[in-house]
C-alpha cells in the first residue's frame, strides 16, 4: 500500500509536460547512442550531464536514466543489422540476431528485442516498486557511522566488479581516492594537491574526467581503425513476432527479467553480465542447444530482456542506499549530488516526490522506448550508414562543450584531454576504468562520514562497533572480503 | 615496455603521494587528518605498481597492439586537434575554433572533398553552438566577432 501511494506521488511528479519531454528526449538519445557504435551510454550521459544542471532534479535524472535504458534498447539494432554491438550489453545479441538478419528475419529479431525489453523493463520496475520501501524502515536510523560503513561496503563491492587483473583494479580504486582528494579538504578546508593552482581548489571536475576517460579515449581507440559500416541491405519487414516466435520466447523473457533484475541489484552485476548469463542459461535449458548461434530467437529474447531488467534493478542500491552498482549509476549518483541531493537511506523519506518520480519515470520511459523503437527502426538503419569519419568530429565537439559547460572553465578542457589520453593507454593495457569512477564518487562520501563519525565519537573507532547497523554492514563487508580472498587464494582446478 | 613504464610510474606516484600526504598530517585530535586518506591511497598505488612490476608475467596485458603508421597519425591528429581547439578557444571563440578543428580532422583522417568538409564543419559547428549557446544558454567562449 505504501508503495502504491508513493508510486502515485511519483506519477504526479513525472506526468508534467516538462518532465515527460525530458524523459522522451532521454529515451530518444539513449536509443540513438545505443544504435551508434563508438559511443556508449556512459560517454553520452557524461556529455549531457552539464545540460542537466539547469533542469529540475527530477527532469535531469529522468533524462539521464532514460539514456541508460534507452541504450540497452538501441544497442540491439546494430547487433542484429551490422553484427557490431552498439554497446557492451548487446554483444551477445550479435550471435543469434545477426544470423537471423542474414536469413531475412531481421524484423522478427528487432521486434522481439524491443518487445522483450519492454516486458522485462516493466516487470523489473514493478519489482523495484515493491522492494524499495522495505529499506525505508532502517533508513531513519542512519547517521554518519552507518553511512561510513555503507561506503566501506560500497568499496568492497567495487572490488567485486573488477574485470581483468584484480591488482590493476585495486590500483584504479586507489587512484580514484587520490583524484578525489585534489582540492580543499571537505572537513577543515585545507588545500590538498593544489600546488598553488586556483583552478584545482575546487577539485578535478567529475564531468571532465568521465568525458575524457570514456568519450575521448573511445574515439582514440576507434580512429585507429576506421571501419566501414556494412549494414544489412535487405528490406526490414515483419517486426511483430509470429505465434511460433512468442511460444519460443516468453519463457526466456521471463527468466531474463528475473535474472537481470537480480544482477542489477547486486553490485558488480549490471546489464553486461546479465545478458551473457541469460544467454548461457537459455542455451543450457534449451532442448536444442546446438541451434544457439545459428539464428534462434531465444538467443535474442533472453539477453535483451536481461540487460533491460538489470538497468531497473541497479536503481535499487542507487536510490535506496546511495551505492552505485556500476559506472553508469555512479554517474547518476554524481548528477544527483551536483543537484544538491544525496541519495541514500534518507532519500525516500526526505524527497519522496523525487524518489518515486524517478521510479515512475522508468515506467514512462519504457512506454516511450517501445513506441520509439518499432516505428523508427528504418531511421536507425539510415543513421548506421553515416560513416564514423563524419561522426567522430561531431562527438569530439560535444566532448569539448560538455567538459566546458560543467564549470564554464577552460581549465576543464586540458583535464578532459589528459584523462582521455590516460584512458586510452589504460584501456590498451587492460585496466578496468569503472572502479576508478566509482572510487572518485565514493571516496569523498566515505572520508566525510568517517571523519564526522570520529568527531561525534567519545571512543574513537569504537563508535562503529556499538551501533547495530554499522557493525552489521561492516561484518557483511568483512564477509565479502573473506569470500574474495578465498576465491583468489583457492587452488585453480586442473 | 609501456606496461613496465606505467608500473614504475605507479610506484613513483604512490611514494611521492605518501611523502606529500605525511606533510599534511595523518592524524590529529579529532581523528584522521587531511593526509590520511591520500597516504593510504598512495601506499596502495605504490604497492600495486610494485606487485605489477614483480609479477609482470602473470599480470601483463595480452596482445597489446599500439598504433603505427596511419593509425598512429590518426590518433595523434585527434589528440592534437583537441589541444589546438583548447588553445584557440579563448582567442577566436567556439564557432571558429570548432570549424578549424573539424576541417583539419575531416581532411586528415580520411581524404574528403573540400566542399563537403567545409559544409559539414560549418553546419555542425553552428548547430552545436546554436543548441548550447542559444537554446541552453551555456556561455561558450566568444571570439572578437561575438560567437
Amino acid at each position: 500500500m505504501e508503495a502504491l501511494t508513493g508510486l502515485a506521488t511519483g506519477f504526479g511528479a513525472i506526468l508534467t509536460p516538462a518532465n515527460l519531454w525530458y524523459c522522451f528526449v532521454g529515451s530518444l538519445i539513449g536509443t540513438l547512442i545505443g544504435v551508434l557504435p563508438g559511443i556508449g551510454p556512459l560517454a553520452a550521459m557524461s556529455l549531457l550531464l552539464p545540460i542537466t544542471f539547469s533542469l529540475q532534479p527530477l527532469g535531469a535524472v529522468a533524462m539521464l536514466a532514460a539514456i541508460f535504458y534507452g541504450a540497452m534498447y538501441g544497442g540491439s539494432t546494430t547487433s542484429v543489422l551490422v553484427n557490431i554491438p552498439g554497446e557492451a550489453a548487446s554483444v551477445v545479441t550479435c550471435l543469434d540476431g545477426y544470423e537471423m538478419a542474414k536469413r531475412g528475419r531481421a524484423g522478427a529479431a528487432l521486434g522481439m528485442a524491443a518487445i522483450g525489453s519492454f516486458i522485462a523493463g516493466t516487470i523489473s520496475v514493478v519489482l523495484v516498486t515493491l522492494f524499495s520501501p522495505a529499506l525505508t524502515t532502517v533508513a531513519l536510523k542512519f547517521g554518519p557511522p552507518e553511512n561510513a560503513a555503507l561506503m566501506v561496503f560500497g568499496l568492497v563491492c567495487t572490488v567485486l566488479m573488477i574485470r581483468g587483473s584484480p591488482v590493476k583494479g585495486l590500483v584504479m580504486i586507489a587512484l580514484g581516492f587520490l583524484i578525489a582528494a585534489v582540492g580543499q579538504d571537505v572537513v577543515n578546508g585545507r588545500e590538498r594537491f593544489t600546488f598553488g593552482s586556483v583552478d584545482l581548489l575546487a577539485g578535478l571536475e567529475l564531468v571532465s574526467i568521465v568525458i575524457g576517460l570514456f568519450g575521448v579515449s573511445e574515439i582514440l581507440l576507434n580512429v585507429e581503425e576506421l571501419a566501414r559500416n556494412d549494414v544489412v541491405r535487405t528490406k526490414i519487414a515483419g517486426l511483430l513476432p509470429t505465434a511460433a516466435d512468442w511460444r519460443a520466447s516468453w519463457k526466456p523473457i521471463l527468466r531474463g527479467s528475473g535474472l537481470g533484475f537480480l544482477l542489477g541489484v547486486v553490485p558488480g552485476g549490471g546489464p553486461v553480465t546479465a545478458s551473457f548469463l541469460s544467454y548461457t542459461m537459455e542455451k543450457r535449458l534449451s532442448k536444442t542447444p546446438e541451434k544457439f548461434g545459428t539464428g534462434t530467437i531465444e538467443g535474442v529474447a533472453g539477453p535483451e530482456s536481461a540487460n533491460n531488467a538489470a538497468v531497473a534493478g541497479s536503481m535499487i542500491p542507487l536510490l535506496s542506499l546511495g551505492l552505485p552498482a556500476n559506472a553508469v549509476t555512479a554517474l547518476l549518483l554524481g548528477a544527483l549530488i551536483i543537484q544538491g541531493i544525496q541519495p541514500g537511506p534518507m532519500f525516500m523519506v526526505q524527497r519522496p516526490d523525487l524518489f518515486w518520480g524517478v521510479i515512475a519515470s522508468l515506467y514512462v520511459g519504457n512506454v516511450f522506448l517501445l513506441l520509439l523503437n518499432l516505428p523508427l527502426i528504418g531511421l536507425w538503419v539510415q543513421l548506421l550508414r553515416v560513416p564514423y569519419r563524419i561522426l567522430f568530429p561531431l562527438i569530439l565537439l560535444l566532448c569539448v562543450v560538455g567538459a566546458f559547460a560543467a564549470n564554464k572553465n577552460l581549465f576543464d578542457l586540458p583535464v578532459m584531454i589528459g584523462f582521455g589520453v590516460a584512458g586510452y593507454v589504460l584501456r590498451k593495457l587492460e585496466y578496468d576504468l569503472a572502479p576508478l569512477i566509482l572510487a572518485i564518487v565514493l571516496a569523498p562520501l566515505l572520508e566525510q562520514s568517517l571523519r564526522q563519525s570520529l568527531v561525534m565519537s567519545q571512543d574513537g573507532f569504537a563508535i562503529f562497533l556499538v551501533r547495530p547497523i554499522s557493525v552489521g554492514i561492516l561484518a557483511l563487508s568483512a564477509a565479502v572480503v573473506a569470500w574474495i580472498a578465498w576465491r583468489a587464494l583457492r587452488p585453480a582446478k586442473p | 615496455m609501456a606496461e613496465r613504464a606505467l608500473n614504475l610510474f605507479w610506484v613513483a606516484l604512490g611514494l611521492a603521494t605518501c611523502a606529500y600526504a605525511r606533510s599534511l598530517g595523518l592524524t590529529g585530535p579529532g581523528g584522521p587528518d587531511s593526509g590520511l586518506f591520500p597516504f593510504i591511497a598512495g601506499a596502495f598505488v605504490a604497492a600495486g605498481g610494485l606487485w605489477l612490476l614483480l609479477r609482470a608475467r602473470q599480470t601483463r596485458a595480452g596482445n597489446v597492439v599500439w598504433p603505427r603508421g596511419a593509425a598512429l597519425a590518426r590518433v595523434t591528429m585527434v589528440t592534437g586537434g583537441l589541444v589546438a581547439m583548447t588553445l584557440l578557444l579563448p582567442y577566436i571563440g567556439f564557432v571558429a575554433a570548432a570549424v578549424v578543428t573539424m576541417v583539419v580532422l575531416l581532411r586528415a583522417i580520411e581524404r574528403t572533398r573540400w566542399i563537403e568538409v567545409i559544409g559539414l564543419a560549418v553546419a555542425s559547428s553552428v548547430a552545436v553552438w546554436w543548441l548550447f549557446a542559444r537554446v541552453l544558454a551555456v556561455p561558450l567562449p566568444q571570439g572578437p566577432w561575438g560567437f
